[in-house]
């Protein structure tokens, strides 16, 4: 049909001669005008997207600005130097006195063990089955009387510091994380052994203001006075002590510059003093990595949520274009050009999205000030609640763009909607497929939306999998679901009533089927992966290794008594196998001739470079490790320092054959030529450095040894109790990690980790369940019909709840075999490629996600269809 | 109410007395049934003329159970819809009452042979899609078994719906306007089929149409007015 409109008529503009601006704003408002009735889904979908990302990166920032801010209080100081196996000499220290206030804090490990003095009660009210733990590796802290320079120390009971440490009645003072109390079975007054000392325990640390500052603790902290320290027996030649001085500039010359300038000084002073200096604004490097890491993860989880919710997206501007059918008919018979259907319709989503983009920020950006006001009390982390422009914007743009991508398709098929709808019920051989124009426009949108993804991730290699992830994931799911109504409408014809109308409900005009599948299979898909990840971490940390692994690990060894150590563990363990070699603290400072700050080695590496790690000297090839380029020392090797380096920290770093390497060892330089490469197995938990010095560097200079011990059973609870027991009589400086509970620290610590990471993806689930409530009440009419007519029939209520509830089974089973499997593959690859180590499917995580995928599937569904079942066949049938 | 226990022994299809309901709310309520009276012998043919909105569809509604009346009694082949609670009266309704509509309302995603066959597979009969299959060959569709609404024509369609109403072999058939959606033709062989397999099953028909000459081929012929049951007129009250 012809519609000619007369070129003076008020209807011919604007839409006649296209697209006009005007036109399309005053439409889009018109439109709206009454109402958001409709997009209830979209604005969710995308609000929950924008919300994730901009919650996280404004979290993120209120964080780092919190530890930035925080940074004298977690150092402990305006500036930190830390030495390893040594305390700073007369002329350090007078350079650290001119400059203002310095305090001492050493750590290291030891083992605590409870005292038989006769004062304190602890044997006798030790509980019977205590006595395994005749001594625990606790964090000690050997404090001056400044501590802390910055913040507040606070104990249970509260008590000065000179109180708490100071020594009476033949003990010093100490207090003690609560745990070790539990683990010894004490109380406050009872009395403990760290070494050659006695401490009372008089209160429990409740509050360490530079907690955050420190490792990986492998055990309680125990807090102690630098002069006990002193009497302990300790401090011997090589031990494992880091001395940090904290010091504190005065007040008129502590700006950020003064600090900047004292660093450079020392470095300009003392270039071989091998001491690690942190300054107030970067307090804990490592922590702050962790955040942003942490962070960007989660802003690929919010992008997920996004892409799912851009399935809710499309679904509600497809059901809104429907809605309006005969709206955009009318427009076209009055002259509307197609184009400018689409302008006016673009326009109002966009409106939409912009609304819906402008609550997630909102509420993201309300995010650090919600967490700080409600966790107050219980966050242990320095939280600065600020708003980010900078984030909010970002995930803004990451709305309106997701929007955009996911609304363009059926925007552009409304540019073909015929007029001849109005004339006829049925519309046939209209276009399935918007205009090349439209799809060209989604495609530039989703790559600029991936660019940006990638662009703005730190790690643009993992960004860039997990795209490239996600967008193979959503077409193979969006084939697959296409396979699931291909096969549900060519199936066997079922004589069931409630299971035919289940099946023809999976591949009908209008299922669930593409919607639920697309948003809960990627969802559940990253679920999988981490629960997969998960699972192998764990087995890995807590099943497999300590098979292998050594059963204790020795440190502090005194080097002039390894021979007595030996023969006592001979003889409390004659079948075990005992590994024991020197070891020293040292650090790259160079390498090739290039200084360490300017090496950058790929992400897996840096660890190498990153502060002091453990080195040793050798005359043979270490077990564990093979010689795989140039040749090992002879026995009797005496001439230029030679080094091995581990294979692939080498490659990594390029280094070869014959290339010098420069390492700080007690505050002296030492640089060696590379001998050998060598392949270590660090899977066995065994005794392995990257760098193993030839013999007759580091002979005579302090040391001590480290060692391991390998039950040839594994050993038993009994077996290890009574080596820490001798051990702790014959050598009570020795420190004994059970290598057992150092796994199960590392192990609790990734478990804490990978459970946030589960909970937040789990906002994925979410945003499903939103596209899945949202594709129920676009279907809601034909359910409505279906009930209705089978009631009149026959049909009682829980027949067609058994037919509902087989249709929500079968795709959400459907469903969960596809993510499981892409899931897997994708954990897969992480842990192969990735985490190198192998990789074992876990059930228990597939068994979890399937439980989950049926009952968001079952629960949204039934809950959906509720209506449906309840509604009145007159009243239905009245309207038919 | 009246005491329609005599009338049911002496063996009455359907039975209506005092029924009053009101539908919408607020000031858009609108009392549509007010104090009817319906009785209708067993294998008789009842048409219901009457304008529109004078509330015929909904007397059929109330005597099929869809609708719950404010007040009176409803008994149907001797059950009292008003004891039943709703699943009790989709299965009793299944069973024993079938129903043809103006928009035939079959299910798209069901062939004919599927759409027919469901209130029998609901009320668990075993060899339904056999029986299904006579009904359909019964309204000249055999052929036609294995298609699905939207590739049916009207007629057709319609055809399917008269096979799904007669299947169970109901006490009852109530059609309303079944011919309203057909042109005249294909509206007269609906009609033929329609008249045809309740006389061969002996069945109670109740008609609602707007077609006197339809009407006319029932054995009684009711007008209804403003939600009342006129007295027949003499010369509708004895056709046939």
């Amino acid at each position: 049909m012809t519609v000619t409109v007369n070129s003076r008529s008020p209807l011919a503009t604007p839409l006649a001669t296209g697209w006009s601006a005007g036109f399309a704003g005053r439409f889009a408002w018109r439109d709206l005008r009454g109402g958001l009735r409709g997009f209830g889904v979209f604005i969710a979908c995308i609000a929950l997207g924008v919300l994730a990302i901009a919650g996280v990166g404004s979290v993120a920032g209120s964080l780092t600005e919190g530890i930035g801010k925080a940074g004298r209080v977690i150092l402990g100081g305006d500036l930190a130097f830390s030495l390893i196996q040594r305390e700073a000499d007369d002329t350090e220290r007078a350079f650290l006195d001119a400059h203002g206030a310095v305090a001492v804090a050493a750590t290291l490990r030891a083992m605590a063990r409870p005292s038989a003095h006769p004062l304190s009660p602890a044997l006798t009210n030790r509980p019977a089955d205590a006595s395994s733990l005749a001594a625990t590796l606790v964090e000690v802290k050997a404090v001056d009387d400044r501590y802390p320079l910055f913040g507040a120390l606070t104990t249970d009971p509260p008590l000065p510091l000179a109180a708490l440490l100071a020594p009476s009645d033949g003990a010093f003072g100490a207090a003690a994380d609560p745990l070790l109390l539990t683990r010894l079975g004490l109380k406050i007054g009872d009395r403990i052994k760290v070494g050659d000392a006695e401490f009372e325990l008089r209160a429990t640390v409740t509050g360490e203001p530079d907690k955050l500052a420190g490792a990986i603790s492998l055990g309680p902290r125990l807090l102690i006075s630098e002069a006990a320290l002193r009497a302990s027996g300790l401090l011997q030649p090589g031990s494992l002590v880091r001395w940090q001085y904290r010091l504190r500039l005065p007040e008129p010359q502590s700006s950020d510059g003064a600090v900047a300038a004292v660093e450079k000084q020392a470095q300009a002073e003392f270039p071989e003093a091998g001491w690690e200096i942190r300054s107030r604004s970067k307090a804990s490097p490592q922590l702050e990595r962790n955040v942003e890491r942490f962070s960007q993860y989660l802003t690929l989880v919010g992008l997920a949520t996004l892409l799912i919710g851009g399935v809710g997206v499309a679904n509600a501007v497809a059901s809104h274009l429907a809605r309006n059918r005969d709206t955009i008919a009318t427009l076209k018979a009055l002259g509307a050009s197609g184009g400018g259907i689409f302008a006016a319709y673009c326009t109002e989503i966009i409106a939409v999205a912009l609304f819906a983009t402008l609550i997630g920020a909102a509420l993201g950006a309300a995010l650090p000030f919600v967490i700080t006001y409600v966790f107050a009390a219980i966050l242990p982390l320095p939280v600065e609640p600020a708003i980010q422009p900078g984030v909010l914007a970002l995930s803004v743009v990451y709305g309106l763009l997701t929007a955009l991508a996911f609304s363009l398709w059926p925007l552009g098929r409304a540019h073909d909607i015929s007029v001849s709808m109005l004339f006829r019920d049925q519309v046939a051989g209209e276009r399935s497929w918007p205009r090349a124009r439209y799809i060209a426009a989604s495609g530039a949108i989703i790559a600029i939306l991936a660019a940006l993804a990638v662009f703005t991730t730190y790690d643009h290699r993992i960004a860039t999998f997990f795209l490239v992830a996600a967008a193979a994931v959503f077409v193979l799911l969006r084939l697959i679901a296409a396979l699931v109504m291909w096969v549900a409408r060519w199936a066997p014809r079922q004589n069931s009533t409630v299971l035919r109308l289940a099946i023809a409900n999976i591949h009908r005009a209008g299922a669930l089927t593409p919607s639920v599948m697309l948003s809960l299979g990627l969802g559940l898909a990253i679920l999988v992966t981490i629960a997969e990840i998960e699972g192998n971490l764990h087995r890995e940390f807590a099943a497999a290794l300590p098979d292998k692994a050594p059963s204790f690990f020795f440190l502090d060894i005194p080097a002039a008594q390894a021979d007595r150590f030996d023969t006592l563990i001979h003889e409390q363990a004659p079948g075990a196998r005992l590994e024991r070699v020197p070891m020293l603290r040292g650090r790259i400072v160079a390498a090739k001739g290039v200084s360490a700050d300017d090496l950058k080695p790929p992400d897996r590496s840096r660890w190498v470079l990153r502060g002091d790690r453990g080195i040793t000297f050798a005359r043979a090839v270490p077990p564990g490790s093979r010689v795989v380029d140039g040749a090992w020392w002879s026995v009797s090797y005496a001439g230029e320092p030679l080094v091995s380096v581990e294979s692939r920290s080498a490659h990594d770093l390029d280094l070869k054959i014959g290339d010098a390497i420069t390492v700080n060892v007690l505050g002296r330089n030492v640089t060696a030529r590379i001998a050998n490469l060598r392949a270590v197995d660090w899977e066995n938990l065994g005794i392995n450095f990257v760098l193993v010095f030839s013999p007759g560097i580091f002979d005579s200079a302090p040391h001590s040894d480290i060692a391991t011990l390998t039950f040839a059973d594994g050993g038993t609870a009994a077996e290890e109790a009574q080596m820490i027991r001798a051990l702790g009589g014959a050598f009570p400086n020795v420190t004994a990690v059970r290598v057992k509970d150092a796994l199960d620290a590392i192990d609790a610590l990734v478990g804490k980790l990978v459970m946030a990471l589960r909970g937040a993806s789990a906002i994925t689930l979410l945003a499903a369940a939103l596209v899945l409530g949202g594709a129920l009440a676009a279907s809601q009419r034909f359910r409505i019909y279906d009930a209705v007519v089978l009631k009149t029939f026959g049909a009682t209520r829980a027949q067609l709840t058994a037919a509902y509830a087989i249709e929500y089974l079968l795709i959400g089973l459907a469903t969960a075999v596809f993510a499981i499997a892409a899931g897997s593959l994708a954990a897969g690859l992480v842990v192969s490629g990735v985490m190198e180590f192998p990789f074992e499917w876990v059930p228990g995580a597939a068994i979890e996600t399937a439980a989950a995928a049926l009952a968001v599937t079952l629960v949204i569904g039934l809950a959906g269809t509720f209506g449906a079942l309840g509604r009145k066949p007159a009243e239905v049938l009245r309207n038919l | 109410m009246n005491d329609v226990s005599g009338r049911l022994l002496a063996g009455e299809a359907v039975s209506i007395d005092g029924v009053n309901l009101s539908l919408g709310r607020g000031a858009a309520r609108l009392h549509i049934l007010k104090d009817t009276d319906l009785h209708i012998g067993r294998g008789e043919a009842v048409a219901l003329l009457g304008p529109s909105g004078s509330g015929k569809s909904t007397l059929l509604m109330v005597m099929t159970g869809l609708e719950r009346p404010d007040s009176g009694a409803v008994f149907v082949a001797g059950q009292n819809l008003l004891a039943l609670d709703e699943d009790r009266l989709a299965r009793f309704r299944g069973r024993n009452i079938g129903i043809v509509f103006q928009a035939f309302h079959l299910i798209p995603t069901m062939t004919a042979l599927e759409n027919v066959a469901v209130p029998l597979e609901l009320a668990g009969i075993a060899d339904a899609k056999a029986l299904a299959g006579r009904e359909l060959a019964a309204v000249g569709l055999a052929q036609r078994a294995w298609h699905y609404p939207a590739e049916l024509s009207g007629g057709e369609q319609q055809r399917v719906a008269l096979a799904r109403a007669l299947a169970p072999d109901p006490a009852i058939i109530v059609a309303d306007e079944p011919t309203g959606n057909l042109d005249e033709a294909t509206g007269s062989e609906i009609i033929e089929l329609l008249f045809r397999g309740r006389a061969e099953r002996g069945t109670t028909l109740v008609l609602v149409t707007h077609d006197a000459a339809l009407a006319a081929r029932c054995d009684r012929v009711l007008q209804m007015r403003s939600g009342h049951i006129e007295a027949p007129a003499p010369a509708e009250s004895s056709i046939g």
